[in-house]
């Protein structure tokens, strides 16, 4: 199949799902109603609720909502084929995706701003507040290992890589002196900064930056990185520590002078390889190739195509974080109830697309199904969509090596500080969580660097001892099933409203059977596949290190789903209460 | 020189995009920053409104002698003020970059 005809479906597929689906479940459901005050309106403080234009507001949910998901989970997931993962995308978008991110946007403004805690101890019940907490403790905690693994174990171990990164963080706190200290011009900030960024990148790529990286690698000479402990090369580590540090930065210095700047240029270096890679991509229109419609049902090291794909490919079709971001960032900003099917639906359908894109980075750019293996395959989802990128972008008629060389580091530096702009902020989290919860125990945990560090060790633990591919299938497992605990409550939001349900409660049956199937899978393959034989399946780790990584796995999945299990079981007793309370005649 | 109603229409249609495109990029960059500035000057503000008027809500201060200077400034935005200092807050309010 051609690209173009992949990208006219994903656009048919927007114009069916935004423009029909949507707007119908808007007007006939939810109606909203231009006239009535938003919690942003009524409780207009300037701290928590500021009301924002639709077009600002759109902006910023896109923002919030993109990182590494909607990338890394397609270029994963074609391992079962192309027409699964492009059929999850845009089906799972159209009936499921939209669905979880306006509706979560609109139960926040029709509850006064309330977030998902306080409404599942009102709608399910009182202790579900502190399971859904503990829940996202450790569903964080694997958004913090799938994004540092691969950023640190491929992307930052390229050794044309870490120069670029580092000069875009340098260039981001000179952006943030710039415009907080010296008050310069905003446009003149953004020229200078952006520019130096790109030349840091390109300087990243020259030959005695790259030997000096290689040397500090131990990959001089074309060597292979001596193995330190465990799976980690020299490589591996330095490139953990890079981001064990640029995330520390992140969570203890202040906003302004470390992680907004940065994420500031780095929108700016995004979007030009968004647009450049889309303008290569029209230029080149190439076909898949040989790439397989079809594979095989069970894909090694991955699992069964149901349910593991559909938790594979998150962000890109439904995202839990996205239910998170809606309810307690967005809706307290908007600014007109009409506004939230433009906002949250819309920029979930700007997601899919984008998700189209990187799917395609896969599917096109290398030929056919070896030039992907080739290429790292999905247990080098990163460097795939660098090099990806790096062949569109090569279209424009750039000089061969020029284009490569610079096109895969532009790439991967693209990558890395997508993954940066959510990690400082799941790694903070996890430091105000930690405090929280043990603060009063061991007053030593209220400390900032205390918290922080302490979330990074935990943070290295799963990057270091668990596969890349097990750690994401889980991560995305929790975001799965983060976003079916969305559906549910919508649906009981619903409920207790006296509207029609069916539109969200059969995605969240869908999306909570499939996500407690790919938990149990995980399961099963940690405790009864892989521990027994880790005598013959250890690989590059000993056997010991082996049976560690299938226990943490193991155990992970095992609290996600008696968490979820919890949960569901409340949510199903509020839901025949809820149906009981329609059912009896009304009061005199 | 008179534009023909069709090209003023076009005109309109597409300043009205490049606008759209210009609030959207605002929205994705400096959007957060502006927001976060207005964070800061609220928190001040909620704190020293709390510092001068805190008696409102039963905290045992003794009210300055400008407090009554400065309550015909303060009444407008009473009930907002109390709303926003007694709402109930849990850890899910971070996820919006509020550490």
């Amino acid at each position: 199949m051609n690209a173009m005809v992949v990208l006219i479906l994903s656009i048919v597929g927007i114009a069916a799902g935004y423009g029909f689906y949507a707007k119908t479940i808007d007007k006939q459901v939810i109606q909203p109603d231009a006239k009535k005050a938003t919690p942003a309106k009524m409780y207009m403080d300037g701290v928590d609720f500021t009301p924002a234009g639709r077009h600002v507001l759109f902006g910023y949910q896109f923002k919030s909502i993109a990182a590494l998901g909607p990338i890394l989970g397609p270029i994963v997931a074609v391992q079962w084929g192309w027409l699964p993962a492009l059929l999850w995308i845009i089906l799972g978008t159209i009936f499921i995706g939209w669905v979880q991110d306006y509706a979560s946007i609109m139960i926040g403004v029709r509850e006064e701003g309330q977030t998902f805690g306080a409404l599942s101890y009102r709608l399910i019940s009182p202790r579900s507040r502190l399971i859904l907490i503990t829940f996202i403790y450790f569903y964080l905690w694997l958004i913090m290992g799938a994004f540092g693994v691969q950023v640190g174990f491929n992307l930052l171990t390229n050794p044309a890589v870490p120069l670029g990164v580092i000069f875009v963080i340098l260039v981001g706190i000179l952006a943030g002196q710039m415009t907080y200290k010296w008050k310069q011009d905003i446009i003149l900030t953004t020229v200078v900064t952006v520019v130096l960024a790109l030349v840091g990148i390109w300087l990243g790529t020259l030959p005695g930056v790259k030997s000096l990286f290689s040397s500090l690698y131990g990959t001089a000479g074309g060597a292979t990185s001596p193995t330190w402990f465990l799976a980690v090369t020299q490589a591996r580590f330095i490139g953990t520590l890079l981001v064990v540090i640029i995330c520390y930065f992140g969570a203890v210095l202040p906003i302004w002078r470390w992680a907004q700047p940065i994420n500031y240029v780095s929108f700016w270096i995004v979007l030009l390889g968004i647009v450049g890679g889309l303008i290569g991509l029209f230029i080149w229109r190439p076909s898949m190739g040989d790439f397989p419609a079809y594979t095989t049902w069970t894909v090694a090291g991955l699992g069964p195509l149901w349910p593991i794909l559909f938790v594979t490919i998150a962000c890109g079709a439904i995202s839990g974080w996205h239910s998170l971001v809606s309810s307690s960032g967005t809706a307290r900003q908007l600014e007109s109830e009409t506004d939230a099917l433009y906002v949250g639906g819309g920029s979930m359908f700007l997601e899919m697309f984008f998700a189209t894109m990187a799917f395609l980075t896969a599917t096109v750019a290398f030929g056919g199904l070896q030039g992907y293996k080739d290429a790292g395959g999905g247990a080098a989802a990163a460097s795939v969509f660098s090099k990806g990128l790096a062949a569109f972008m090569n279209q424009w008629g750039l000089d061969k090596a020029l284009g490569e060389g610079f096109g895969v580091a532009y790439g991967a530096v693209f990558l890395t500080l997508m993954a940066l702009t959510i990690m400082y902020l799941v790694v903070r989290f996890m430091r105000v969580a930690s405090a929280e919860a043990l603060g009063d125990r061991f007053p030593v945990m209220k400390n900032v660097h205390v918290g922080t560090i302490v979330a990074l060790i935990l943070t290295l633990i799963l990057i270091w001892l668990v596969p890349f591919l097990q750690i994401w299938v889980m991560f995305g497992a929790a975001n799965q099933l983060m976003a079916s605990l969305a559906l549910l409550l919508v649906t009981l939001w619903l409920m207790s409203k006296g509207k029609r349900y069916q539109w969200t409660l059969w995605p969240f049956a869908f999306m909570f059977v499939t996500t407690i199937g790919a938990l149990a899978f995980k399961i099963y393959e940690a405790f009864v596949l892989n521990l027994p034989n880790a005598g013959t399946k250890h690989g590059a780790l000993t056997v010991g290190q082996y049976s560690t990584a299938q226990v943490v796995i193991g155990l992970i999945a095992v609290i996600l789903m008696v968490t979820a299990l919890i949960l569901a079981w409340d949510g199903i007793k509020a839901i025949r209460r809820y149906q009981a309370e329609a059912a009896a005649p009304a009061k005199p | 020189m008179k534009y023909s109603p069709g090209v003023v229409e076009i005109a309109r249609k597409l300043r009205a995009l490049a606008s759209a495109l210009g609030d959207i990029v605002y929205g994705a960059t400096i959007y957060e920053m502006v927001r976060d500035l207005q964070k800061e000057r609220g928190r001040i503000e909620r704190l020293f409104v709390l510092v001068v008027f805190g008696d409102f809500l039963g905290i045992p201060i003794l009210p300055p002698y400008y407090a009554l200077q400065l309550l015909p400034y303060v009444v407008p935005s009473i009930e907002t003020w109390k709303t926003s200092l007694l709402r109930e807050r849990d850890l899910i309010d971070l996820v919006d970059f509020d550490t």
